[in-house]
């Protein structure tokens, strides 16, 4: 179980590679009620001027908080309290997306640690931003 | 040349959706989409932490949240994670706009509106509060 | 003394930016071996900072923090050095379509510089400007190395300060920790204080750094298996 004096400013989370295909970004999207052509359809993508169909903000949301809580892990000892992200960039599915994120600051009175996180194409620019809070029990 | 909105409508909660309960298949199904294998999730008893995004505003969001230019794009969200969500909880979603401002970057102007929804459980419980900037370009 | 600024952060007095100033330090602290900065400028959006003090920060870290801002004109992303209570009477900050010409001969007349911003970044750069409308004059210097440019962006700026003769800067454009000091300046002159800064910045005598790890290439990845 992960404890607050085990998390030091500067350690990594990830990073982790994973390949995001089309068939995955649609499931994703006609599970989460978000059946728009910019997410399931590629003609129709094109059509908003897009280079194809992208991920769902949400989904890329919801990949970055798997990080966070990966690296908290699966006994507990910690939870996500905040997790803050920024879409500057449409991440397109098909690419092998890399998931990364590194302890920056932490305050003991609370025992909580704030993480930086983003996920980046093969290419290394980085397509969503964001920060996450994890709170310790101990 | 300044943004046509009514400045009443900051800080007014303009829709409390009905209640949805949340089902252990369509946790399930969010997990499997994300690849999450966490076994605090995948069995759909807990949600994972990103579930608390999929909640969807009403009608109202579209009679009272002010469009600015073409189609909407998701820029990002602000989660403040209260409590976990579990299968069988009813959930409302409360909303209000926050904030509306412009900024011009790579595409464009752009106009941003902020809107503040909190969750709540059948209990009347907070679960989460989300801050959900919508871009849209003029 | 030579001295190597961050000229473009970010804090979370920027509506965007989630970074406390103390956490940029103490990232700076931490990281000196990789990226040697003596300070950085924090150059929020569309607005001055006027009443922030961080010299128990500065004092705690040994890093100085100087305040500027990043405004939005129709030429593009400006940064304003030297800002003072006659710019902010002259120029409303939080306006996204100031007059870029009148903000930068204003700004020198008032003691300060502007520097336009990621110059090769569409819409809010000068160079796509420049492909449509005469260049501005009395530009000093502009930023060639952001931490946040795409691919062609830092390229596009380079051709500018060819072809224009103007001096290069570089700044991280920072809205995270962990990319504090990605790209910054070196000076040859000392700085302490945001008047030193402007009287370098209109010298000519420093030159953009860049930090920025060189990466490994990403392995090819395993899809997940979804029914």
């Amino acid at each position: 179980m992960k404890t607050f004096a085990d998390v030091h400013i500067g350690d990594t989370l990830g990073p982790v590679h994973q390949f995001v295909s089309k068939d995955q970004c649609r499931k994703y999207a006609n599970s989460a009620g978000l059946p728009a052509a910019r997410f399931t359809d590629d003609e129709g993508a094109r059509k908003e001027g897009l280079p194809g169909i992208i991920l769902p903000g949400n989904m890329s949301l919801g990949l970055l908080s798997k990080l966070v809580t990966d690296w908290i892990g699966y006994d507990g000892g910690a939870r996500m309290i905040r997790l803050s992200t920024t879409y500057r960039v449409p991440v397109q599915p098909d690419h092998t997306l890399t998931f990364q994120g590194f302890i920056t600051h932490t305050t003991e009175a609370e025992r909580r640690a704030e993480i930086d996180v983003w996920i980046e194409n093969e290419e290394a620019e980085r397509l969503v931003t964001g920060t996450a809070t994890v709170q310790f029990d101990k | 040349m300044a943004l046509n909105y009514d400045p009443n409508l900051i800080g007014r909660v303009f829709e409390t959706t009905d209640a949805v309960e949340v089902k252990a298949e369509r946790i399930q199904s969010f997990c499997e989409t994300l690849g999450e294998t966490n076994p605090l999730y995948a069995d759909g008893k807990v949600a994972p932490p990103a579930y608390a995004v999929t909640f969807r505003n009403g009608r109202h969001f579209f009679q009272h949240v002010p469009r600015f230019g073409r189609a909407g794009f998701d820029a990002g969200k602000d989660v403040e994670f209260v409590r976990s969500i579990h299968a069988g909880d009813k959930i409302t979603l409360s909303s209000h706009v926050k904030e509306i401002y412009e900024k011009t970057g790579r595409t464009g102007t752009m106009v941003f509106v902020v809107v503040r929804s909190t969750l709540s459980n059948q209990d009347g419980q907070e679960v989460a509060h989300i801050d959900h900037r919508f871009m849209s370009r003029t | 003394m030579a001295t190597t600024l961050d000229l473009h952060t970010h804090s979370e007095a920027s509506e965007d930016s989630r970074a406390p100033v103390e956490a940029y330090l103490n990232w700076i602290r931490l990281r000196h071996a990789e990226r040697p900065l003596d300070g950085i400028v924090l150059t929020e959006h569309r607005q001055f900072n006027r009443d922030a003090d961080y010299r128990h920060l500065e004092d705690k870290f040994g890093v100085m923090v100087l305040r500027a801002s990043e405004v939005e004109t129709n030429y593009g992303h400006v940064l304003v050095y030297g800002v003072n209570e006659d710019m902010l009477r002259r120029f409303d900050f939080a306006n996204i379509r100031l007059d870029a010409q009148e903000l930068i001969d204003e700004v020198v007349k008032m003691g300060g510089l502007a520097v336009p911003c990621h110059p090769g970044r569409p819409n809010i750069g000068l160079y796509e400007h420049y492909e449509k409308r005469p260049p501005l004059e009395n530009v000093v210097a502009v930023e060639v190395l952001n931490g946040g440019s795409r691919k062609g962006e830092d390229e596009r700026s380079a051709e500018l300060v060819r072809r224009y003769g103007y001096s290069a800067v570089g700044g991280s454009d920072s809205h995270l920790v962990s990319l504090i000091g990605l790209c910054a300046t070196r000076f040859a002159g000392a700085i302490r204080s945001v008047d030193d800064l402007v009287r370098e910045l209109k010298s000519g005598d420093y030159e953009p750094v860049d930090f920025r790890p060189r990466r490994k290439p990403v392995p090819h990845a395993e899809a997940v298996q979804t029914r």
